[in-house]
This record gives structure tokens, C-alpha cells and sequence, in this order.
């Protein structure tokens, strides 16, 4: 019994190894390298460093730096703004789509969970490419209806990018979150449904106080899922700074590493600033998910 | 990028900075750019055959290499293709530095070079005889490769300034091209009452190297050395004066600035006749020509002067193809590079295949620039036009923060667009923010003011 059991652990293993070698090479050494590079500092002798380059310990001055950059800490609060809107009416769109697709008298159900669904599968360099497109003056057949009408709108000027942006990853994630919320709400039981008719439930009744109350988890998962991608917005601002130039480099906090790592060659900082990204991240869905959880042993009680 | 993310909860920033640190972790701990390969004794030419590889984002650069491989049978030359500079081949030849491999010949801009010598990732041409070669390149260009004395790479193209109009727009106000920087701007208004949305031109506020080369035409040096420090100038006579110009400019809304030149917004509004000039390098009579239907509307014209400047032009990008650090070859590096940059073949070659910039040669212009062009009105610009303009400022030279320089005035130009702030207070603080990355660096700086 114990020898085969033997086997059996050890064939777990076999199997386990190929992924657990990948994930350590490229996801636990990177990680401890990215901590340890974020508390490293490089000093220099000479005009260019050419009497000798130093590594040293820094302890928080990476951190220090990064915190004391104004562009990075703009860029948190632009994205903690961009998250307080976006998120919301994203989760209310792709939960509002899911119901209606899901009721009873929705038409043609199966087509329009896909059409929805389609703008995830296109690759966000392209879907960001193809919206520049309706942004840019002169290019953008909507701001020529605009214009016609008489309203002068800039997507891409300084105030309203940020929503610009928003727009894109709304479209891009709807549908995706939709169908995280369709999976759950196929998963109540019919059941359900036909005691809350019996008990006199209409279409508003039956989605308020039973659809709703039963997808939760569903929709904690989106928002946290949703929360994370928003403090990591990348994609989107990058490309778009080559036809916004009020994208800077230090847009979003991802951006602002990438900066640092990729054009000022400051790994250490950019460490330090992705480390604390990955911090966020984690506080902040960690409060969303405590918030939740105790509201909804408050609602049990 | 949001979609990777979602399934790896701990981030993909996280994970992106920490993949391109794991390179020089594998590498051994070593901290990058430590050994300075200039301190080392020169590597002497191979008795055997050699292979060089050239990393470079010009296209077709292999039909050039394979000139010269047919005629040097014992140093073949290999190109291989990547990314534009900052959009991924600097960071992939710093990775390959750090790693003590990369290959022989790297493509870095002018403005680069010095950067690379942070990294401490060029080798000193002078230690092979590259100071011989000097006067064949263009001296303001030749001044940008030589620091204390050594010479890290070689001009391979250069962007000398002039100013591209399109002759109906200006026919339309009766007016030629400006000579002066005041005509330009009288020129800007006349063009501004022509519609509600006509301007002369663009001023990109995302994009600070126009800035940079127009302060450079009036004489701003921004770096200098002094003994084993760095002098930082950005606030001089020169550059306040065309910071209170622009700021006037801006303030008036005489500019574009909703747009950079060559993006999609800027072809289309030069296509519908929305934009009617551009100041610019030469390489971009190449991108101007993709404007539709853009044939025969366009000339060249020598580029608007500051009337105390003593500069006919300036210059807007530019590289080199430097030798790397870890090069196993510098000699033999140092051989192709000079035929590929000055002699004529190299140069023909060069601006077939690769469509380069203008060609650093001091003397010969390309037999393809000689022609008149179809495109711009068949005026002969580049001999009219561009010889000329060569003559630029000969003391401007980068320093080793270029980027965080040109971030910096950047971020200060956005400040004009979305809080009003003037560019004179900007370049104050653009300066201090330059001096701290130069800190941050380990460097010594101190302002000139």
C-alpha cells in the first residue's frame, strides 16, 4: 500500500515537473530578482563611469524615489479615478448583458453572447489601433458627424484620453466578464426559478431578488480580476502616445516602470515601482474582497 | 497585456521588469557595464576568417553587407534586423551587454552614444585608428562621437533641417518661405485666417528633440564637461530666447498642437491641405511623400534662421554604427564601418537599400540626392537645399541622460499645453530634473547658472 502510494506521489511529481521548472524559472526567480534588484543601486566614478561601476545595497531608496516621483504617484491616483468609473460601469454593463440574454424572452441568445463576446478576442494592439482611429481628427468618421452637428470633440486631448482609454478596455472586457456572469447564473437551478414564479415573481423581481443575490461570487471575481487590470494598464496608453500627446511617459504606473527600465536603463527604480504596483494590487483586492465578505455575512444574518 | 495579467494575479509589471533583471541575474550576479573594455589591451586583427553581425533597424542592410562581403571574402558581414532604437533595440542591446555578449556592430543614435557609454558598452575606436578617418565625416557630426578624446561610433546618417511648404497654401497669403523665425511666425497668422482649423505648422509637445534642435540653431549647448564633471546648461540666453518665442507662439495659437508630425492626424490634416508646412529633417522627404495625393504640391526651402543665431540649420536625429563592448572584432569592425559610411559605394548603397538619412560624408551627398525630385515639384532639394544646411552648430554634444533630458522637456512642453505654464519657468525645472537623474546615475553635475 505505502509503496504504491510511493508511486503514485512520485509519478505526481513526474507529471508536475515540466510546469513547476517553468514556473520557477520564469515566475519565482524573476519575482525574487525584481525585489532584489528593487533594494540595488548602481554607482558610477567618472565622466561616464568608465573608472568603475558599483552595485550596492539601498535598503528603501529605490522605494523612496519612486514615491517621491511626482508622475508616478499622478499616475496611481489617475488610475485609482480611472478604476472608480471604469470598473462600475463595466461590471453593471456585462451583468446587465448577462441578464438580458439570460431572461426568458431574450431572442437569438446564443449569436449575441458571441458577438459580445468578440472584441476580447481581438488582441488589444489591434483594438487599440483600430479605436485610434475613430479618436484622431480628420481620420474619425464619428468626430466628422460631430463636427457636422457642431460639437468640437478631442478624444485624445488631456481631459477626456483618460475616458478615451476607458472606452476601450470597456469594449474589450464586457463581454468577457459577461460570460464569467452567464456561467454562474446557467449554474442556478431551475428549481429556483420555478418556486420564484410560483410565488407570483415577474422578470424585474426575479432578476433583483434572485439571479442577482446568486451570481455574487461571479461578480466579486470580475471586480477583483477587473481592479488588478486596471492598475495595470499598459497597452493601451502606449500606443496611443503616438497620436495623444498628452500621454506621458509616465501615464499609468506600468508605463512609468516600463520608462525607467526600458529607456533610463534604472532597473532599480523600475523594480521598485513594479514591486509596488504588485503591493496595490494586492491591498486593494484584498479590501474589496474583506468589504465583501462582510457584507455578505451581514445579509445572512 | 490585461488579459495575461488576469491569470497571473501577482502582474505582469511585476513580471516585466523582473524578466529583463533575471537576464543579468543569469548572468551571474556581475553588476552590468562594471568592466570598462577600453582599459583592456586592444584586441589585435584575426588571422582567421571573421564573422561580424550588425544589429540594426535599417531595412535591407544585409544587400549592403553582402557588397562587401563579395569583395572581403575574410570578414563576411551579417545584418540582423531589430526594433527601432527606444522601441525595444536599446534595451535589447543592453540586455546583451549585460549578459558580456551582443554583437559587433550596434546602430545607436547620435543622441544615444553616450548613453551607451553609461553602460559602458562601446569600445573607444580611437585605440584603432578611427581618429584618421575625421575629417572625412562632417565635423558638427564627427564632434558628437568623440568624448574626452575617444571616439565611440560612426556617423552612419545625419538629419540636417529645412523648411517642407506646400506652394498653394502659401500662394493662397502671398507669401514665400519665411527667412527669418519672425517671418515664420507673421507667416503662422496669415496661414491661421485662412480657416478655423489652418495652420502652419505642428509643435509636438509629446516629441522634445524639435525643441532641442531649434534651441541648438540658435546656439543653446545644453552639455559640456569640466574636468570630471558635467555642466548643465538649459536655461542660457539661447534657449530662454526660443522658449519665450514658443511660448508667444503657443499663446497665440499660431501651432498644432493636438498632433506630431508624421502621425496619422498630421498626414491627414497635410493631405487636406490643414497643415501647410513642416519644419523638418531631411529624412523625412521620404515620410512626407506618403501624404495622398501629395505629388508636386510640396517644395524644400532652406530652413527660418534666428536673427542674432549664426546657424543656417540644425539637425534632427541622427546615428552611428558603434562597436559594442563585448566585440570579438573591433579591428575588422572599424573596416566595414568606414567603407559602409564614407566611400561612395558604401554611401549609394547605403541610401538604396536602407534609405538612410543624410549621408555623414563631408563631401559626397549620394549620386540618387543629386536628381531633381517628381514629388517635390521637381526642384533638386537636396543639393539646393540640404548641402547647405550641413552647416550647422559644430559644439553641441549629448550627454549621458539623453532620455531623462528629453522626458524631462517633455514633460514641461505637456505643462505649456494643459496648464498654461510658461516654457521659460518649464526649462527651469526642466534643467533641475536633469541634474537629478544625473545624480540618481552616480554621475557629478552641477548647473552652469
Amino acid at each position: 500500500m505505502t509503496a504504491r502510494r510511493r508511486t503514485q506521489t512520485r509519478a505526481a511529481w513526474l507529471l508536475l515537473a515540466p510546469f513547476l521548472a517553468l514556473f520557477a524559472l520564469t515566475f519565482v526567480v524573476p519575482i525574487i530578482a525584481a525585489v532584489g534588484q528593487s533594494f540595488t543601486t548602481i554607482d558610477r566614478a567618472g565622466l561616464f563611469g568608465e573608472d568603475g561601476v558599483t552595485s550596492e545595497f539601498a535598503g528603501f531608496a529605490n522605494y523612496a524615489r519612486a514615491l517621491a516621483d511626482s508622475g508616478f504617484v499622478d499616475s496611481v491616483g489617475r488610475m485609482l479615478l480611472f478604476g472608480v468609473v471604469q470598473v462600475p460601469v463595466m461590471i453593471v454593463l456585462c451583468t446587465a448583458l448577462a441578464l438580458l440574454l439570460e431572461s426568458a424572452s431574450a431572442r437569438w441568445p446564443q449569436f449575441f453572447r458571441g458577438a459580445y463576446f468578440m472584441p476580447y478576442g481581438v488582441p488589444g494592439v489591434i483594438a487599440t489601433i483600430m479605436w485610434s482611429f475613430f479618436y484622431v481628427p480628420g481620420l474619425s468618421p464619428l468626430l466628422d458627424i460631430t463636427q457636422a452637428l457642431g460639437l468640437r470633440i478631442d478624444p485624445l486631448g488631456p481631459e477626456m484620453v483618460l475616458w478615451s482609454i476607458a472606452n476601450i478596455v470597456t469594449w474589450t472586457y464586457t463581454g468577457y466578464n459577461m460570460l464569467i456572469v452567464i456561467a454562474q447564473l446557467k449554474a442556478i437551478p431551475t428549481e429556483v426559478y420555478e418556486a420564484a414564479r410560483i410565488d407570483g415573481a415577474g422578470p424585474w423581481r426575479l432578476a433583483w431578488s434572485v439571479q442577482l443575490p446568486l451570481i455574487r461570487p461571479a461578480l466579486v471575481l470580475t471586480t477583483v480580476f477587473s481592479i488588478i487590470g486596471t492598475l495595470q494598464l499598459f497597452t493601451e496608453p502606449k500606443l496611443l502616445q503616438t497620436v495623444a500627446p498628452s500621454i506621458d511617459t509616465s501615464y499609468t504606473p506600468n508605463l512609468s516602470a516600463y520608462t525607467n527600465a526600458f529607456a533610463f536603463n534604472e532597473y532599480g527604480i523600475a523594480a521598485a515601482q513594479a514591486v509596488l504596483i504588485a503591493l496595490a494590487a494586492f491591498v486593494l483586492s484584498y479590501a474589496f474582497l474583506t468589504v465583501t465578505s462582510r457584507t455578505s455575512r451581514r445579509a445572512k444574518r | 497585456m490585461r488579459e495575461l495579467s488576469r491569470r497571473r494575479l501577482l502582474g505582469l509589471g511585476w513580471g516585466a521588469a523582473a524578466a529583463s533583471v533575471g537576464a543579468s541575474v543569469v548572468a551571474g550576479c556581475a553588476t552590468p557595464g562594471s568592466t570598462n573594455v577600453n582599459r583592456a589591451a586592444p584586441v589585435p586583427r584575426s588571422d582567421e576568417p571573421v564573422t561580424l553581425t550588425y544589429w540594426s533597424w535599417l531595412k535591407d542592410l544585409q544587400k549592403v553587407a553582402d557588397i562587401w562581403n563579395a569583395q572581403n571574402p575574410r570578414v563576411q558581414v551579417e545584418a540582423v534586423w531589430i526594433q527601432g532604437g527606444n522601441d525595444g533595440g536599446y534595451a535589447k542591446m543592453y540586455a546583451a551587454l549585460a549578459a558580456g555578449g551582443g554583437p559587433d556592430i550596434g546602430q545607436v543614435e547620435l543622441r544615444q552614444v553616450p548613453e551607451f557609454l553609461l553602460a559602458n558598452g562601446l569600445v573607444d575606436l580611437s585605440r584603432y585608428g578611427a581618429a584618421e578617418f575625421a575629417e572625412r565625416y562632417a565635423p558638427s557630426l564627427w564632434n558628437q562621437v568623440v568624448f574626452e578624446e575617444g571616439v565611440y561610433g560612426i556617423p552612419q546618417d545625419s538629419g540636417p533641417m529645412a523648411f517642407y511648404y506646400q506652394t498653394a497654401l502659401l500662394e493662397a497669403v502671398s507669401a514665400g518661405p519665411p527667412a527669418t523665425w519672425d517671418d515664420w511666425r507673421e507667416l503662422a497668422g496669415l496661414v491661421r485666417e485662412t480657416g478655423p482649423a489652418n495652420y502652419l505648422e505642428v509643435f509636438p509637445a509629446s516629441d522634445a528633440a524639435p525643441f532641442t534642435a531649434y534651441a541648438a540653431q540658435a546656439g543653446a549647448r545644453w552639455f559640456r564637461i569640466e574636468g570630471d564633471e558635467w555642466v548643465v546648461d538649459m536655461t542660457d540666453e539661447a534657449t530662454m530666447r526660443v522658449a519665450a518665442f514658443f511660448d508667444s507662439v503657443i499663446d497665440d495659437d499660431l501651432v498644432e498642437t493636438g498632433y506630431e508630425a508624421f502621425s496619422p492626424g498630421f498626414y491627414a490634416a497635410a493631405g487636406e491641405g490643414r497643415i501647410a508646412a513642416l519644419t523638418s529633417a531631411s529624412w523625412g522627404d521620404a515620410l512626407l511623400q506618403s501624404i495622398s495625393d501629395g505629388a508636386g504640391k510640396w517644395r524644400v526651402a532652406p530652413m527660418q534662421t534666428w536673427p542674432e543665431g549664426d546657424y543656417g540649420s540644425s539637425a534632427l536625429g541622427g546615428s552611428t554604427a558603434a562597436v559594442l563592448a563585448h566585440s570579438p572584432h573591433p579591428q575588422e569592425a572599424l573596416d566595414f564601418i568606414v567603407w559602409m559610411t564614407s566611400s561612395r559605394e558604401g554611401i549609394d548603397a547605403m541610401i538604396e537599400h536602407c534609405g538612410i538619412g543624410w549621408s555623414p560624408s563631408a563631401e559626397y551627398i549620394g549620386a540618387a540626392r543629386r536628381r531633381p525630385s517628381e514629388w517635390f515639384s521637381g526642384q533638386s532639394y537636396n543639393e539646393e537645399v540640404f548641402v547647405p544646411a550641413s552647416r550647422q552648430q559644430p559644439e553641441w554634444t549629448w550627454a549621458p541622460l539623453t532620455q531623462a533630458t528629453l522626458t524631462a522637456v517633455e514633460d514641461q512642453l505637456r505643462r505649456k499645453l494643459t496648464d498654461g505654464q510658461p516654457l521659460v519657468d518649464g526649462l527651469v525645472q526642466a534643467e533641475a530634473a536633469t541634474l537629478t537623474a544625473f545624480r540618481n546615475k552616480g554621475l557629478t553635475a552641477r548647473s552652469a547658472s
